[in-house]
């Protein structure tokens, strides 16, 4: 889809190796596994906890031109939603194409209604959104 | 580092380089910024806590 996934862990690239060799969840993996173990980048993000040495689980969306457009961060123990990931993906995609328009919570993929703000929809979000 | 300096929705992110472990290739390599931009492809960092562990 044209985006590249990079995971980011504060562990090195000889421990991503032997994880990806060993866990068989692991197996189909194709992405790339980035090692930050200074926790630089984490704390670039702002997920670098420095209690524990790890980061948080943070995601985040850069644009081709290196904009930060979405940020979520869960703490230690909730998983992410990667439809809802995709979701925000596409969206921004969608976005990049069409700046006057925007994308409502339920917006999954292209051809769903999206809303273009004016003077008209003001207090009318609800007939905008179910016309 | 404190909240202050957290990066926000809308600004630049600064170039950055990472060594790397890539499954598809089973070798070691290096990932910027820089590069993915200047092949314009969008960029999703998932951070995580530990290898090891559950994701």
């Amino acid at each position: 889809m044209g985006a590249e996934v990079i995971t980011v862990s504060c562990d090195t690239q000889f421990v991503h190796l032997a994880w990806q060799a060993d866990e068989k969840e692991l197996a189909d993996v194709k992405y790339q596994m980035g090692a930050d173990p200074t926790g630089n980048l984490a704390r670039t993000f702002g997920v670098y906890d420095e209690n524990t040495g790890l980061a948080l689980r943070g995601t985040f969306i850069i644009s081709p031109d290196g904009t930060l457009m979405n940020s979520e961060v869960n703490f230690y123990n909730m998983g992410r939603n990667i439809d809802e990931l995709m979701r925000k993906f596409k969206a921004n995609l969608y976005l990049s194409k069409k700046a006057d328009e925007g994308c409502p919570s339920k917006w999954k993929d292209d051809g769903d209604k999206t809303l273009k703000p004016s003077a008209k929809m003001v207090g009318k979000v609800h007939e905008a959104l179910n016309d | 580092m404190s909240d202050c300096c957290q990066l926000k929705l809308g600004a630049p992110v600064p170039d950055f380089e990472m060594d790397t472990f890539d499954p598809t290739a089973g070798d070691f390599g290096k990932v910027s910024l820089e590069e993915l931009k200047s092949q314009g492809k969008w960029t999703i960092l998932f951070f995580y806590p530990a290898d090891f562990t559950f994701v």
